[in-house]
């Protein structure tokens, strides 16, 4: 039961944004995807949720193509929380996270999918906006209720055993620091339940906070894959982001700190 | 799916159900006692049956006129946004232009026999007032003499007054005759260019198979344009076709600023008709109804073209 | 795509409960329909008119009635009545779907090109006086106009439906974009057209487009129906792929909805209402913007109660205007563009004025 990305290259107007990417994810895990900006991680989230169809190679969802899996399908084993969304209509900000519950509903929803939309939303902390009218509720508040809905697409095991996956593209772009963490700590519950999670962040210390895997790619390719303490060193960095730091393990829990050096007056 | 087809089939046959239970519930029809039947013969070559003329309804400007003329304006109980001669014409209630009739207006007013013109319309509103038992007569309408004549016959036929109608017919043949003797002495034939003005600028102008060509004919006149039906004035074509006259409706020329607005149109003023200014316009019914005072209209508009004081002879 | 958002600064939103304001507008329709049959230029009294019903079973009530007045009431007035419904109803449901689609609550039926082509068929049609679709004589030639109007507007979707195709996947933007283009060029070949008209022709083109119930009979009805009602019914069962659709393409395909099909299916279906209603009435306007705005200002935007609601309310809206058009200047009448666009402009000014004074 894994999520693979088999060779895969993404060529579009000239430009090469994959080039030779292959991944595999296991569900349990959580795989961050880092790099600097241009780097493809957006691009190869997209591949592997479906969105853009790469110029070569393949994605397969437990040995079968993806093309192969019909969009219901996908949908009730997979989430996806996107980087941003508008909404042009007032739904209320409940609507929203019910509407995570569509694959799993026959012709209406039942009290026990209003009931998992009403848990999702406790679980991020976002329930005192149940009513209120979603456009009207700021990027980060938008943000956990995109997150609160994914939660409730995948909330129950499927029958069959399959993994559940869930793939998020810089969830916390608009989230204040105590929420960025709260969030990732959600994601990680979610992974100590079996569900695979991918996300793509930019922070270096959340990625090490968060991922049991990290992903380091560069100009379209993979340059590094491992745990956190082994792909996120000082040279590595340098190389890659063009940035002097330290690496110091946290004083708690020990994984990769990552601290900038501020050069003397630049 | 299925289910979906499954209901589809359904509605569609529910609303040809419909279709039929109307269709049959509208075609009562009165079976009265025949009255004297006049059988009149319409633009469509059909039969049309008439018993009672005594609440007419007339849609079309130059029908009722017609009306007027063979005096049997009594029985006139309304008539459309069109009929705006004589005047008295426009106190009855009217219902509705032409084109747009309204049905049920119509039968508020009871009508017992409807007249009327081939561009009355919606088809449905006929339809409809047929259905109800009133007798809807359109008289044949054709931009011609013979149009006229034939067009007076009928509706003389169906109300009833034959002799009237030849009247008519007479006094309209023999305005012509005076056309005829007054255009005997004058053999130029000025070309004449008609323009059919509505006002902002946009203007078109009449080529042959249009009623302005043939009153132009009638009137002794050459029509400056050859093409058919109506085109949009341009000032290349005004100046190649050169007219002597140039000719336009009452109110057009009215609104298009009169004999100075026709002047900055286009290429008029290059044209001889613009040089010398000789630009004239008739009423619009009178010119274009081929109605009863189709006569008068052309006598109106051979006098313009031939004004008395040039001596052509 | 930018969105606009008219109402995104409130923050609480008014919900009236969906089967309470379904049944609430069922009831009005219902109310509405028996009033506008009631009413009209010939005289006939509340209790003939509905003698006149109850004969139509079968009930004897004793309120006698003449003969004319029942061809009135069964042939003019009814089908009438329910054609405005129809038309009402297919307009408002084809504007809901369409502001699905787009994501944009000022998206009207005809945004597709429906409207256009279909009105640019029509002049074309009544200045060639009819000859481009042959003097097949007699029934055929009484709907000519309405053939070409519809051909015409089904033609033109399906170019703006192509123009939009890329790869397989249709683009809402693209759908957009070509659809405007389309209306600007009907535009400017109708200008063309009407530029060289008679001034018979003018008139004839401008009370069509004005639009207008004059047409309605059993048959056209039927007709009409036959198409209108199945594209309303293919609609309804779109309800929660276009609430998902609101949420973005991709977040609509990440729900498992095949996001191109159900853009495909609200496009024919729209194209079909609007097509066949517009060869028929002309061109109404309004009703495609107001109703569905009215309903989510009352209930949400979740098309669950909006298709329904808005499709009931669109239905009223026409049945009303079409009885002030009928009675207004009677015996003649009011063209129902006229009097829809009398009502959808105060009704927008309204709705201005309410999110000016909210923001204040």
């Amino acid at each position: 039961m894994m999520l693979e990305a088999r060779q895969i290259g993404v060529i579009r107007g000239g430009k090469v944004l994959l080039d030779n990417v292959s991944l595999t994810l296991l569900p349990g895990h959580v795989t961050a995807l880092l790099g600097p900006n241009g780097a493809g991680k957006s691009t190869l989230l997209k591949v592997l949720t479906g969105d853009v169809t790469p110029t070569y190679g393949a994605v397969y969802l437990d040995g079968r193509p993806l093309e192969g899996w019909s969009l219901v399908d996908r949908a009730r084993r997979r989430a996806v929380v996107p980087q941003e969304s508008s909404l042009a209509f007032p739904f209320t900000a409940f609507e929203v996270v019910l509407l995570g519950r569509a694959p799993h509903v026959a012709l209406r929803e039942t009290p026990r999918d209003v009931a998992i939309a009403q848990q999702a939303m406790a679980r991020t902390r976002v329930d005192h906006l149940a009513a209120r009218a979603y456009p009207s509720l700021s990027g980060g508040e938008r943000q956990r209720v995109q997150f609160s809905r994914a939660l409730a697409q995948i909330w129950e095991a499927l029958p069959d055993g399959s993994a559940r996956w869930l793939l998020l593209d810089e969830p916390t772009a608009s989230l204040d620091l105590a929420h960025q963490y709260k969030a990732m700590a959600v994601v990680r519950q979610l992974a100590k339940e079996g569900v695979g999670v991918v996300v793509v962040v930019h922070d270096l210390n959340l990625a090490a906070y968060v991922a049991d895997e990290i992903v380091l790619l560069d100009r379209g390719r993979i340059t590094a894959e491992g745990r956190p303490e082994d792909v996120l060193t000082a040279e590595r960095i340098r190389a890659v982001f063009g940035l002097d730091v330290i690496v110091t393990p946290h004083p708690h829990h020990g994984r990769p700190c990552v601290v900038p050096l501020y050069a003397n007056g630049e | 799916m299925m289910t979906l087809r499954r209901w589809c089939a359904v509605v569609g046959l529910v609303s040809l159900g419909l279709g039929i239970l109307g269709a049959g519930s509208g075609c009562r029809r009165d079976v009265t006692t025949q009255a004297a039947v006049r059988t009149v013969t319409d633009a469509a070559g059909q039969p049309v049956a008439i018993r009672d003329v005594s609440r007419v309804v007339a849609a079309g400007g130059s029908v009722t006129e017609i009306v007027y003329a063979l005096g049997a304006e009594s029985l006139l109980v309304g008539c459309d946004a069109s009929s705006l001669y004589p005047e008295a014409a426009t106190k009855l209630p009217q219902v509705g232009y032409v084109r747009a009739l309204s049905a049920e207006g119509v039968l508020s007013l009871r009508p017992t026999l409807v007249l009327t013109v081939p561009e009355a319309g919606p088809p449905e509103a006929l339809a409809q007032l047929r259905a109800s038992g009133v007798p809807v007569l359109v008289v044949p309408a054709e931009p011609s003499l013979e149009g006229v004549k034939k067009k007076i016959r009928a509706v003389a036929q169906a109300l009833d007054r034959a002799a009237e109608g030849e009247a008519l017919i007479r006094q309209l043949e023999s305005d012509m005759a005076q056309v005829q003797s007054y255009l005997a002495g004058r053999p130029a034939r000025p070309k004449v260019m008609f323009i059919y003005a509505r006002g902002q600028g946009a203007a078109n102008v009449a080529g042959r198979d249009t009623a302005a060509a043939e009153m132009i004919r009638l009137a002794g006149g050459v029509n400056a344009f050859d093409f058919e039906g109506y085109k949009p004035l341009t000032a290349e074509a005004a100046v190649a076709a050169a007219p002597e006259v140039i000719l336009l409706p009452a109110r057009g020329l009215e609104s298009s600023g009169g004999i100075a607005g026709v002047l900055s149109m286009p290429g008029v003023n290059q044209t001889p008709a613009g040089r010398n200014r000789r630009i004239v316009a008739v009423d619009d019914l009178l010119l274009l109804g081929f109605g009863p005072r189709t006569g008068q209209g052309v006598m109106e508009l051979a006098r313009l073209l031939h004004p008395e004081n040039t001596s052509e002879k | 795509m930018a969105a606009v958002n008219i109402l995104a600064t409130r923050p609480q939103v008014l919900r009236l409960p969906g089967h309470w304001l379904i049944g609430g507008l069922a009831g009005a329709l219902c109310g509405i329909v028996l009033l506008a049959v009631g009413i009209g230029a010939v005289a006939i009294t509340p209790a003939q008119s509905l003698s006149i019903l109850a004969e139509l079973i079968g009930l004897d009530v004793g309120v006698p009635f003449t003969e004319q007045q029942q061809a009135v009431l069964l042939t003019i007035r009814l089908p009438r009545v329910l054609f405005g419904a129809l038309v009402g109803a297919g307009l408002a449901m084809a504007g809901a779907a369409m502001q699905g689609v787009f994501r944009n609550p000022l998206a009207d039926p005809g945004i597709i090109g429906v409207s256009s082509g279909a009105a640019l068929a029509a002049v074309l049609c009544i200045r060639t006086n009819g000859w481009l679709f042959g003097k097949a004589g007699g029934t055929l030639a009484v709907y000519q106009l309405p053939i070409a109007a519809f051909l015409g507007g089904s033609l033109a979707a399906f170019i703006v439906y192509r123009l939009a195709r890329r790869e397989g996947t249709l683009s809402v933007g693209l759908l957009l974009l070509a659809g405007i283009a389309l209306a600007m060029l009907a535009e400017a070949l109708r200008g063309a057209l009407i530029f060289a008209a008679t001034d018979d022709q003018l008139r004839s083109v401008t009370f069509w487009s004005l639009g207008s119930l004059g047409a309605a009979s059993w048959v056209n009805l039927s007709m009409v129906a036959a198409l209108v009602l199945p594209a309303m019914m293919w609609l309804g069962r779109l309800a929660r792929p276009l609430d998902a659709l609101l949420l973005g393409e991709a977040e609509a395909r990440h729900l498992g909805f095949d996001v191109t099909t159900v853009t495909r299916l609200a496009m024919l279906a729209a194209t079909l209402i609007v097509g066949a209603t517009v060869a028929f009435a002309g061109i109404i306007g309004f009703i495609g913007l107001v109703a569905p705005h009215l309903i989510r200002l009352a209930a949400g935007p979740s098309h669950r109660t909006l298709l329904p609601g808005a499709a009931l309310l669109g239905a009223c809206l026409v049945v009303l205007a079409d009885l002030l058009a009928r009675t207004v200047v009677s015996p003649a009448e009011m063209p129902l563009g006229v009097v829809t666009a009398s009502l959808g402009a105060p009704c927008f000014l309204w709705l201005l004025l309410q999110e000016r004074g909210f923001r204040s």
